[in-house]
């Protein structure tokens, strides 16, 4: 008997209670990132600067070997917390962190209000905070994929190719910076961008509205800056914040002269605000229409 | 009882939505009727535990609707009215993957997936994108991410809303296969009253956040009154104020047709009397099979 034919079958198994529910919402986003056009290129190239400083690290253990290369510019090469927060707070790599969150996060949100399946997530076994685990998960893996694994990875081959643990000894703050720098430019990022998805239903305005607000606040910045010539306006920027926050992770002083903590604060606050209005947003269109 | 709400209340703001509603529902298929504003989804959204009513309290297979939400929607499948779908994903997928999300394995989720798709008839599109479905294959989709991890109570929110005749009859066979052979109780909440007719046993019509009638469809339509149609000759407006003044319910169709709910304590010579008093002919006179419309319309008080 063919199978259209057998009529409706009772499953025999039981439902289990996940320790995870988020977990397929973040593996189906991964998977759905994928598929995206430009995204593995978009994706290949933020992870060149992760490249090119991985060779660095290399040729700083080399120098001799590079010196025809380099002539009297080692100060570059020199691998101490600098060369991290230069990785960090580099602008092309922040700029292609929004790429990916762009390509991979602006219709997590939105096109599950646009497509009115909110109303089937939460008709499951799912609280709130799991959906925006889930989604927040997409964004994380990207992201981390950025950041936490090229900074580990950084440091690892620095112990590769020097063979000893001196550096580590040396800089033992750095595997920490990099794990928190990572969870700060994640989190936030990762906010941000989950809570313009949450404000429309369209993807390409949420895709144009993380470009205009990331790139707008330095516009800001700089002009103001332009203006007064106080550094104090570099708060107006979410680029010269993260900046500012990711040197003092480092231990470099940063970019600007302004204590890094305001700018901490203003990442908290802006990402507070956002987990705030996600949880009232995702709350109002949990009903069935 | 599946389905058992006591005393339930529930406003939005200063407007009530459900003003106690009592219900019990049991075995089998039953219709949620109600015009618009009636409380139909307000109920529905605090039966899934969207919503926490104001006061009362209510079971569902035994378990509880304010503290047991969970179990809840473990043991119920839920079709929305909207179109639902995530871009992207083929039909398989996105079974599998609210199967996953409501506690299967994922294999296991995946394979029912398949069966589930087969058997509301989307088999051989299954691996096509959802978005490219027509109206009637969405609400098959919809109906497969509701049945995928086997409910015991599955929510039907329209089920035949967009669907042309033909889709409509085999999702509606679909209905009645589930809720008569397969052990699954079906909550139909529907605006086409013989799509409820079709699949349903039983009945509650919902008016201004109460119960305005429950019970089994056939009962109702005989307890509570009788319905007559008759054509006649005369002066046909003074016949239906004094048909009124009887305490009849009166409609006149576009045939001229007119349709007389008789309450319970007059009887039939009673309107040949008032027609003789107002000296009108009647041409046609047959006790009508009462359908659910009349039901609801006498019940609702709306054509």
């Amino acid at each position: 008997m063919p199978i259209s034919e057998q009529g409706y079958r009772h499953w025999p198994g039981t439902l289990v209670e996940r320790r995870r529910p988020w977990a397929p919402i973040t593996r189906l986003g991964v998977k759905l990132a994928f598929k995206r056009k430009y995204f593995k290129f978009v994706l290949g190239l933020s992870l060149l600067p992760a490249l090119i400083f991985s060779v660095g690290v290399y040729i700083s253990e080399k120098i001799e070997d590079f010196k025809f290369m380099i002539r009297g510019r080692s100060q570059f090469l020199t691998v101490d917390p600098a060369y991290f927060k230069a990785y960090f707070t580099s602008d092309f790599l922040l700029f292609m962190m929004v790429m990916i969150m762009v390509l991979a996060g602006a219709g997590l949100i939105a096109d599950d209000l646009k497509h009115n399946s909110l109303q089937l997530y939460f008709a499951r076994p799912l609280r709130k905070r799991d959906y925006l685990l889930g989604k927040m998960g997409v964004l994380s893996f990207f992201l981390l994929l950025q950041t936490l694994l090229p900074g580990l990875l950084f440091f690892l081959l620095k112990l590769i190719f020097s063979g000893s643990l001196k550096f580590f000894a040396q800089y033992p703050g750095i595997p920490l910076a990099v794990v928190v720098d990572s969870l700060v430019l994640t989190v936030f990022f990762g906010l941000y961008t989950l809570f313009i998805s949450s404000l429309g239903r369209n993807r390409r305005f949420v895709s144009i509205m993380l470009f205009l607000v990331y790139i707008f606040s330095d516009i800001f910045f700089g002009v103001f800056f332009g203006i007064f010539r106080r550094p104090v306006f570099c708060l107006l920027s979410i680029k010269a914040n993260l900046q500012q926050v990711g040197s003092a992770l480092f231990g470099v002083s940063g970019p600007y002269d302004v204590p890094w903590i305001y700018s901490a604060l203003i990442l908290a606050a802006l990402a507070g605000a956002a987990a705030f209005v996600l949880l009232r947003k995702i709350r109002g269109v949990e009903v069935i229409r | 009882m599946n389905i058992e709400l006591k005393d339930i209340h529930f406003s939005y703001g200063p407007v009530k939505a459900l003003d106690g509603v009592d219900l019990s529902i049991g075995e089998g298929a039953c219709g949620l009727l109600g015009p618009n504003g009636a409380g139909k989804s307000t109920l529905l959204r605090i039966l899934l535990g969207f919503l926490r009513p104001g006061r009362g309290e209510g079971r569902i297979l035994g378990r509880d609707i304010l503290h047991d939400q969970f179990a809840i929607r473990r043991l119920v499948g839920y079709m929305p009215e909207d179109d639902c779908l995530i871009p992207g994903l083929d039909a398989v997928t996105f079974t599998a993957y609210f199967g996953e999300l409501s506690g299967m394995p994922r294999q296991e989720a995946m394979k029912r997936a398949h069966d589930v798709l087969f058997y509301v008839g989307l088999g051989e599109a299954r691996y096509r994108l959802i978005e490219t479905y027509s109206a009637g294959m969405k609400q098959r989709i919809k109906l497969a991410q509701a049945l995928v991890h086997d409910p015991k109570l599955l929510f039907l929110d329209e089920p035949t809303s967009n669907l042309d005749p033909q889709g409509r009859r085999e999702v509606l066979e679909l209905i009645k296969d589930i809720s008569s052979k397969k052990d699954i109780q079906v909550l139909i909440s529907s605006h086409i009253l013989s799509d409820i007719e079709f699949t349903c046993s039983n009945v509650v019509i919902l008016n201004k956040g109460r119960v305005a009638a429950q019970g089994e469809i056939q009962a109702l339509k005989q307890v509570d009154y009788s319905l007559y149609e008759m054509k006649i000759k005369g002066e046909t407006e003074t016949f239906i104020r004094s048909l009124r003044q009887g305490g009849c319910r009166v409609e006149e169709t576009e045939e001229g047709l007119l349709k007389v709910y008789m309450p319970p304590g007059l009887q039939r010579d009673g309107l040949f009397r008032i027609a003789a008093r107002e000296n009108i002919q009647i041409r046609h006179f047959v006790r009508s099979q009462t359908s659910l419309e009349d039901l609801f319309a006498k019940t609702v008080g709306v054509d």
